[in-house]
């Protein structure tokens, strides 16, 4: 049943890319859409086999790589871990998969579109499922091909071409770190078998490495590189920049794989290494610094956006940052928990903003939105669904929306793991989460409320999406109700040690999770506090007083300006390092290249050969006495040769 | 012996027609029967040659061989003759430089 | 005496006789018979060859040798000969050549050819020659009334006396410093210690001489020039089996009677074969007529086919003979497309009139990029192959210049085949060649393309009788 979950996109995906043409539009969506929602309710009985029947079990399916001492075998490890994975990824894939139905109904290449989708889904669960370091990073790599060529589907626009190559390229960035982590784990442990290395972990936190001069720690190394690895792939501080602009691609594909499980796959990873981060506290620490201040660098910049999907797309760079600060501090299954509410809300979130894009003819910017609300009241309700449950609202001890529960935990848990950076994490997060409050409902309000500033026109045809697109809304709305509530228990409340089992390690001084039960009251109400009070900060801006948001941007200009261009982060990597790079490879190429290789190489041989052409066709005259000529030297030199070797 | 002639001469004089032979083919540029008359002294050299060793041997298989050059010589002197008639009739002139309708 | 060895070439020069008569007193035009008549001549003596047990055996008093390398290459000349007079049939009545001693002409050049490869003596290698010669020098200008042509055969004769009275020379000095004119005998008067200076001067004239006949540089000089003036039968004659006579009799005076002296003249061959490759490969570039391009082609390939005689082993001989064996094959099938260009009936020779020839004709575009691609050495084509067993021969000889340098003159080589289909499949189309092309040269058109695209399939029976064919040689 595992290999089939697995193996069913990938069919999908085959059949609807290599036979799209054959299938058509409508076969392409069937096929990819039946696997999914098959492979999706495989899930769930995975789910409740392995995660609530403590079934786990790893399958062998071929030995894959068989080199000297290097031996790496295809394997479906799935354990608890896993099976919260295959159920998150599976769900939201199927539901992104219908609702692209809808989304993508006007597009010329759809069965490409839905063979990506697919495709990607399988790389996605190759990656969860992975048993090893090998397939772990196949899978990594699948998802990042996949993620680019779905950013530039609509690869004659240029910017969305821009955009995928630098979601590549930055993620290139973190690969290498990554890719460099696992061949420090094969060359310290021997083996990229996730069993063999966890067991060699503790071992390896007591050695140490020479490198540039410097004595490191071993394992702190080991976990630094592959953190650089997620920090990449899950768009944190330093490497965040190509999610905003991975908008660039259908929002479909900004849903599921920039907001619900690609971008998760860091937060993944960490988690699924737990058994080597546990020994790492340094590592662990830098994890949780740089989780908590991604969540708040993001969530400052999402304050100032004006684009749609980018205020979503920040907002999911922040929650990764909680995602990571939770990990940091040894609450993986808080992590976890965080990753799988997310993940409904969040598509929840992109796909509602896609109905409105729909709704509005493409248009993306909220300066050009506003007093929708009446003509599309569906989509306005999921919306106020999503953004509560982003926000963490809910009443205590009562219901929450599912970011209630998982963000409450992740901040408690900062909080009580009670150590520097967990403390540093808590304030951070608190203060993350005061903009998490303000940006969601700007966006509600600027989007919904006051008067239109969209032309006629548009307005004029404002329409709520077909059922197709909104099942699938509804669906992810549901989650976004109720998973925090039905989860917390099993995530990380009473049946949390029964639930995880052996798949998350957690040293004996680090159960923050259960520290967090203890928590002080007032740190859960702060939590919903300060969401509450950014709510009504975004209500006095854009509701009571719709000018006051322009007169502070004038009077504070220079913040407006550095929040409004993301704190400069990409033009200062373009000054650092695009044109250095460009400089550099510019000149590489003209005198590098141009000059030396193509030089003394390709051209240099080839005018070289049109020369000697030419003297070679001058050598044949015509004339029969030069003829002649070169048969008596050619005699003459042959003689002489011997005659000379002779004397 | 000193003044006897030997081989040697033979053979000397022999390189010399044959070196005529062939500096008459590629330093004449007027008249392709000059180069037809440098053929047939390059074939008399060998000629010369062949019966010298002939004699110088005792073998007589060197003059049988000269008979042949002979014979040959005068077929392929006709031969080229012929080509040489039917290329003045096409071209109306048989100096070497213009032979030089095909080059490159 | 058993005259039976010599019953091919008895054959030949009866019936040759016979029909020269026939035709001198037939009323009309006999040249359409005369032609049938030499083919089927040509197929007979084919088959009386094949017939031949090759084993060693000498006639006339030593002059004349029958062994299996003789059969080997007289089998693929006879065979190279029949299917250029069956070429040049209609091509001699289209361009009022039509006369019958043009078939009996290629008739004895091909007997000439015979005594080549059989010639065991300085006096029959020269009188074989000679025949073969002087029936080229006559082929080559046999249009009377075209200045090319006549022009072709006039270079072609003051050079091809030239390097006769070279050959000639060298062979005088040959017997008078070893003493005989046998070539066992003068292996036996040498030894690799012992070789006079007049022996060596001797063989280097001989070997000029010979190096001419295979248009190796810097004896090639008359090759473009005669085949773009030949009528473009006699080019594709010229290119097959002629090549074959000489290069065979090149190996068998180099191997047999100095043998001994493998050390010296492998650095002659070495010099004129990088110097054939180059030269072939550069030069060609330039070409615009397919048929002065084809020349260059030519001398290119004898300067691979010279790599396996450097090689001076058995496997480099036999590395030669397979090489040969697929060239001869390749070209009669690309000179038979070159016989196919035909606008308006008018023939057309440049290689621009090839364009969009895949649209107009694409039978003949496919078979021709085959053999150009072919002759690029491109695998799994036959080229490939030919090429192949020469490299491989080079290499275990240790002859690892050589080997680089022919590999890199055939990329440069690769550009002008190349380009060629490149003409034919991405240009716009010109005007269309005539058709129909008449069912000889579908024929052998076929027949060759099927031979170079599908030689990889049973290479095995040719490169053994190649190998016997090297054995023979070395063993007599």
């Amino acid at each position: 049943m595992d290999a089939v979950i697995v193996f069913l996109p990938l069919a999908a995906a085959l059949i609807a890319g290599l036979f799209g043409r054959q299938i058509g539009d409508r076969g392409a969506q069937v096929v990819t859409c039946g696997a999914m929602l098959l492979a999706a309710a495989l899930s769930v009985a995975v789910f409740a086999d392995v995660a609530l029947g403590g079934n786990t079990r790893t399958t062998e399916l071929f030995t894959w790589i068989d080199s000297g001492t290097f031996e790496a075998a295809w394997s479906l490890r799935v354990d608890q871990l896993t099976a919260v994975m295959l159920l998150t990824v599976n769900v939201v894939s199927a539901m992104i998969h219908v609702y692209s139905v809808g989304y993508m109904s006007h597009d010329k290449s759809i069965p490409r579109f839905m063979a990506y989708l697919s495709l990607f889904t399988f790389f996605m669960l190759t990656l969860v499922t992975a048993d090893n370091f090998m397939q772990l990073f196949f899978g990594w790599e699948g998802v990042g091909v996949c993620s680019y060529l779905l950013i530039g589907f609509w690869y004659d626009r240029p910017a969305a071409n821009a955009a995928a190559i630098k979601a590549f390229i930055v993620n290139r960035v973190g690969d290498f770190g990554f890719a460099l982590g696992i061949m420090g784990v094969f060359l310290a442990a021997g083996s990229v078998d996730f069993d063999t290395v966890f067991a060699a972990a503790p071992g390896l936190a007591e050695t140490s490495v020479p490198f540039l001069g410097l004595t490191l720690p071993t394992l702190e190394l080991l976990c630094l590189l592959l953190f650089i690895g997620a920090m990449g792939k899950s768009a944190q501080l330093g490497l965040h920049t190509w999610l905003p602009d991975a908008m660039e691609g259908p929002t479909p594909v900004s849903a599921l794989i920039h907001a619900a499980t690609m971008v998760t796959a860091g937060v993944f990873m960490v988690a699924r290494l737990s058994p080597m981060f546990e020994y790492a506290p340094t590592a662990l620490g830098v994890v949780a610094v740089v989780g908590a201040l991604t969540a708040f660098f993001a969530g400052t910049v999402a304050l100032c956006q004006n684009d749609i999907k980018r205020v979503i797309a920040y907002s999911t760079c922040s929650q990764l940052g909680y995602m990571f600060f939770a990990a940091g501090v040894s609450a993986y299954g808080a992590a976890i928990f965080h990753l799988f509410t997310h993940a409904f809300f969040k598509a929840l979130l992109f796909l509602a903003s896609g109905s409105v894009i729909h709704a509005l003819a493409g248009e993306q910017d909220m300066r050009k939105m506003g007093g929708l609300w009446r003509k599309i009241w569906l989509t306005y309700a999921l919306m106020w669904i999503g953004s509560l449950a982003l926000a963490g609202i809910g009443l205590p001890g009562v219901f929450g929306f599912a970011g209630f529960y998982s963000k409450d935990i992740v901040l408690e848990a900062a909080y009580a793991a009670g150590t520097a950076t967990g403390d540093f994490a808590f304030w951070v997060g608190i203060g993350a989460a005061v903009m998490t409050g303000f940006y969601s409902w700007r966006l509600i309000f600027m989007t919904f409320h006051g008067k239109s500033r969209a032309d006629k026109h548009t307005m004029e045809h404002v329409h709520e999406s077909p059922p197709v697109m909104m099942a699938p809304l509804i669906v992810l709305a549901l989650g976004a109700l109720v998973a925090g509530f039905i989860g917390y228990p099993y995530f990380v409340g009473d049946e949390m040690s029964a639930f995880w089992g052996a798949s998350i390690f957690v040293l004996e001084g680090h159960a923050s999770i259960e520290a967090a039960h203890h928590a002080p009251h007032w740190v859960a109400f702060l939590a919903l506090g300060v969401g509450l009070f950014g709510i009504a900060v975004a209500a006095l801006f854009y509701l009571a007083t719709p000018s006051l948001p322009g007169r502070l941007a004038g009077a504070l200009r220079g913040p407006y300006l550095f929040l409004l261009n993301k704190w400069y982060v990409d033009e200062l990597y373009d000054f650092l390092f695009v044109r250095t790079a460009r400089r550099l490879g510019y000149n590489l190429w003209k005198t590098g290249d141009g000059v030396i290789i193509d030089g003394i190489g390709p051209d240099g041989i080839a005018a070289h050969t049109i020369e000697l052409a030419r003297r070679a066709g001058r050598l044949q005259s015509g004339y029969v006495y030069h003829y002649a000529f070169a048969m008596l030297i050619g005699v003459v030199a042959l003689v002489s040769w011997y005659l000379i070797g002779r004397l | 012996m000193s003044g006897a002639v030997g081989l040697e001469h033979y053979l000397a004089v022999a390189a010399i027609l044959f070196a005529v032979g062939i500096f008459g083919i590629f330093l004449n540029r007027k008249n392709v029967i000059i180069i037809l008359m440098s053929i047939e002294l390059m074939l008399l050299a060998v000629n010369i040659n062949l019966v010298a060793f002939s004699a110088h041997l005792g073998d007589l298989v060197g003059q049988v061989f000269a008979m042949f050059v002979l014979t040959v010589a005068a077929a392929e002197a006709a031969v080229g003759l012929a080509i040489l008639v039917v290329y003045f009739r096409n071209r109306g002139t048989i100096e070497v430089e213009d032979i030089n309708l095909m080059k490159g | 005496m058993n005259y039976t060895l010599a019953l091919p070439e008895l054959f030949l020069a009866a019936s040759g006789m016979a029909m020269l008569i026939y035709g001198a007193f037939r009323r009309g035009n006999p040249t359409r018979e005369v032609g049938w008549g030499v083919i089927a001549v040509l197929v007979v003596a084919l088959f009386i060859t094949g017939s031949q047990t090759p084993g060693n055996g000498a006639l006339f008093g030593g002059m004349f040798i029958v062994d299996g390398f003789a059969v080997f290459l007289k089998i693929l000349i006879l065979a190279a000969s029949a299917l250029a007079v069956l070429m040049s049939q209609s091509y001699i009545e289209r361009e009022q050549m039509a006369r019958y001693e043009f078939p009996l002409l290629l008739l004895f050049a091909t007997l000439g050819m015979l005594m080549m490869v059989s010639a065991n003596d300085l006096i029959s290698l020269y009188i074989g020659l000679e025949l073969q010669s002087l029936a080229l020098y006559v082929v080559a200008a046999f249009r009377r009334d075209s200045a090319r042509s006549t022009e072709a055969g006039l270079k072609y004769f003051v050079l091809g006396a030239l390097s006769s009275g070279m050959l000639l020379y060298g062979s005088s000095l040959i017997y008078g410093f070893a003493g005989t004119t046998q070539f066992a005998g003068i292996a036996a008067s040498l030894t690799a210690e012992s070789a006079s200076i007049g022996l060596l001067v001797g063989m280097v004239f001989l070997v000029a001489g010979l190096a001419f006949k295979i248009s190796a540089v810097p004896f090639h000089m008359w090759t473009p020039d005669v085949y773009e003036g030949a009528p473009t039968p006699v080019t594709a004659f010229l290119a097959a089996a002629p090549k074959l006579a000489a290069i065979g009799l090149f190996a068998r005076v180099l191997v047999g009677p100095f043998g001994d002296l493998v050390a010296e003249w492998r650095q002659i061959v070495l010099v004129i074969s990088i110097a054939s490759m180059v030269l072939g490969a550069y030069a060609a570039i330039n070409q615009t007529n397919i048929k002065r391009l084809m020349a260059y082609s030519s001398i290119g390939s004898v300067g691979y086919a010279l790599v396996g005689l450097a090689a001076g082993t058995e496997e480099g001989l036999r590395g030669m003979l397979v090489y040969m064996m697929i060239y001869i094959v390749i070209n009669i099938g690309t000179f038979a497309c070159i016989l196919c260009m035909r606008v308006k009936g008018r023939m057309v020779e440049g290689i621009e009139d090839l364009a969009g020839l895949s649209r107009t004709q694409p039978l003949l575009a496919a078979a021709l990029a085959v053999f150009m691609f072919s002759l690029a050495g491109i695998p799994p084509l036959a080229g490939f192959f030919g090429k192949l067993y020469v490299f491989l021969a080079a290499i275990n000889a240790q002859l690892y210049v050589l080997a680089v340098i022919g590999v890199l003159a055939s990329v440069v080589a690769a550009f002008y085949y190349v380009r060629i289909v490149k003409v034919m499949y991405f240009d716009e189309p010109g005007d269309a060649f005539d058709r129909p092309i008449g069912w000889e040269m579908a024929a052998i058109v076929g027949v060759t393309a099927l031979a170079a695209l599908l030689f990889f399939v049973l290479p095995e029976p040719f490169i053994g009788e190649a190998a016997a064919a090297a054995a023979a040689l070395f063993a007599g």
